[in-house]
């Protein structure tokens, strides 16, 4: 087998672009996961049945059926509703934030529930409200916890978004696969796309090792 | 200080406190004692609202706390507890879990707060382990540094959890000594305790539980030497 470098090279402007936009997508996806992630699990957690019955259905929804799936109906379903034309960037950051939402709403769901029960008790025996006890003692003890768990979720996003190419939102897959189309041609546009992500989603793994070292040196001195 | 008024609890198909009614003045030391699943726990944990109620009436300082339109962190505010588990804050050091709800709920300055974090841990022995956190500390400085934490707040009132139960034997006598200094010093305190030492040299009043209900209150002296109900005879005879 002859390995063409020479498609490589042409390639690479519009991988390094397309891994920009990668980036960016999983960065936006993240951000706005957490905040709803959050949201949800709050929500989730209250003791209220019918405050809780949506973001169960939400979490339901999201996680039990596929990405893609959810993908498509956003781009050529809701997205269109709103704007015109649909913009598959726009509708691959919601759907990768809307899916994302749900697996983290989760992850802090079960991260605050870890925390020893007599750690609310103590804060609401001091006179604290319940929003004060969260926020001063309940969230600091829960986020060490949810950072493994919540880097695994980082990556599965990183690499979920590849999905993108299927709208044509111009990222790092969608160049793999404009690369095979144009010279038809299968190992070198994917095995670059693939050692990209690769170095991506290592990179990532690196750092959520460190944060998790830091927050670890950080409390038990 | 405290009127308790035919306190009624249940967990689910489990009646815990049947009628359950009790009276303390301010600066009075009850202490109850019981056996396992009598009920003291959960009564102890009732007086602030750690466990909603499911009958009767709580009164603190003339506040009804099983009244919704009573603010019940206010009130909690006035009533220091202090648990079996201690439940430090472990991701603060002895200081900060001190000086947290001082800041947060009454509103104190950070200098002022950590002064008066540093006078109350001189109090229970401790003035050296501000900076540290509490996973360096043993179960009796944990326990202290609670205490410490509980009386931050100026509470008109102590509850205490069987509070030496969870700690090393030898570890007991330093919690308990802290304790007595508290009720010298004219604390009204509720102690839900094993130690009948305890019960008997610092306590105004013991209340013996059982399934329930208070079986018999009195004096410490009366009460451990001439018991007059069977139930209590049976249950000092196996622990003194």
């Amino acid at each position: 087998m002859d390995f063409r470098f020479d498609i490589v090279t042409d390639y690479m402007p519009f991988f390094l672009k397309g891994m920009g936009i990668t980036i960016g997508v999983s960065l936006a996806g993240v951000l706005i996961g957490l905040i709803l992630g959050l949201f949800i699990a709050l929500g989730k957690m209250s003791s209220n049945r019918w405050i809780r019955l949506p973001f169960n259905i939400y979490i339901n929804i999201f996680r039990g059926t596929p990405l893609l799936v959810q993908l498509l109906i956003i781009h050529f379903g809701v997205v269109p509703l709103f704007m015109s034309p649909s913009n598959p960037l726009v509708s691959l950051v919601i759907g990768l934030s809307l899916n994302a939402a749900a697996y983290i709403a989760e992850i802090f769901r079960a991260g605050i529930q870890s925390i020893d029960r007599g750690q609310m008790e103590a804060a609401r025996s001091l006179g604290m409200t319940r929003v004060q006890a969260m926020k001063l003692v309940i969230l600091p003890q829960a986020v060490k916890r949810v950072i493994p768990p919540l880097g695994n979720e980082f990556i599965v996003l990183l690499k979920e978004s590849s999905l993108g190419s299927v709208l044509a939102a111009p990222e790092l897959m969608y160049w793999g696969r404009a690369a095979a189309g144009q010279y038809i041609r299968v190992w070198e546009p994917y095995i670059t796309v693939a050692l990209i992500y690769l170095v991506l989603t290592l990179s990532l793994t690196y750092l959520m090792n460190y944060v998790e070292r830091r927050l670890n040196t950080d409390d038990q001195r | 200080m405290i009127n308790v008024k035919n306190l009624k609890k249940s967990f689910g198909d489990n009646e815990v406190l049947k009628d359950i009614s009790l009276h303390v003045s301010t600066q009075e030391v009850v202490v109850v004692i019981g056996p396992s699943g009598s009920g003291k726990s959960t009564f102890i944990r009732c007086l602030n609202m750690l466990e909603e109620v499911n009958g009767g009436q709580v009164l603190i300082d003339g506040k009804d706390l099983t009244d919704k339109k009573t603010n019940i962190n206010e009130v909690r505010t006035d009533v220091g507890m202090v648990f079996q588990h201690f439940n430090l804050f472990p991701h603060k050091t002895i200081l900060e879990n001190i000086t947290l709800a001082p800041m947060n709920v009454r509103g104190l300055k950070k200098a002022e707060a950590e002064e008066k974090a540093r006078t109350l841990l001189a109090k229970v022995g401790l003035a050296e382990k501000a900076a540290a956190y509490p996973d360096s500390l043993s179960g009796g400085q944990k326990q202290r540094v609670a205490i410490a934490r509980a009386l931050a707040m100026e509470p008109k009132v102590m509850l205490f959890d069987e509070p030496t139960s969870a700690l090393d034997p030898e570890m007991v006598g330093e919690v308990l000594e802290v304790m007595k200094q508290l009720a010298k010093d004219g604390m009204t305190m509720i102690v839900v305790t094993h130690e009948m030492g305890f019960a008997r040299e610092v306590g105004d009043r013991v209340i013996f539980m059982d399934n329930g209900y208070i079986v018999e209150q009195n004096e410490p002296k009366a009460l451990f030497d001439a018991p007059q109900h069977e139930r209590t005879k049976s249950f000092l005879s196996k622990v003194l």
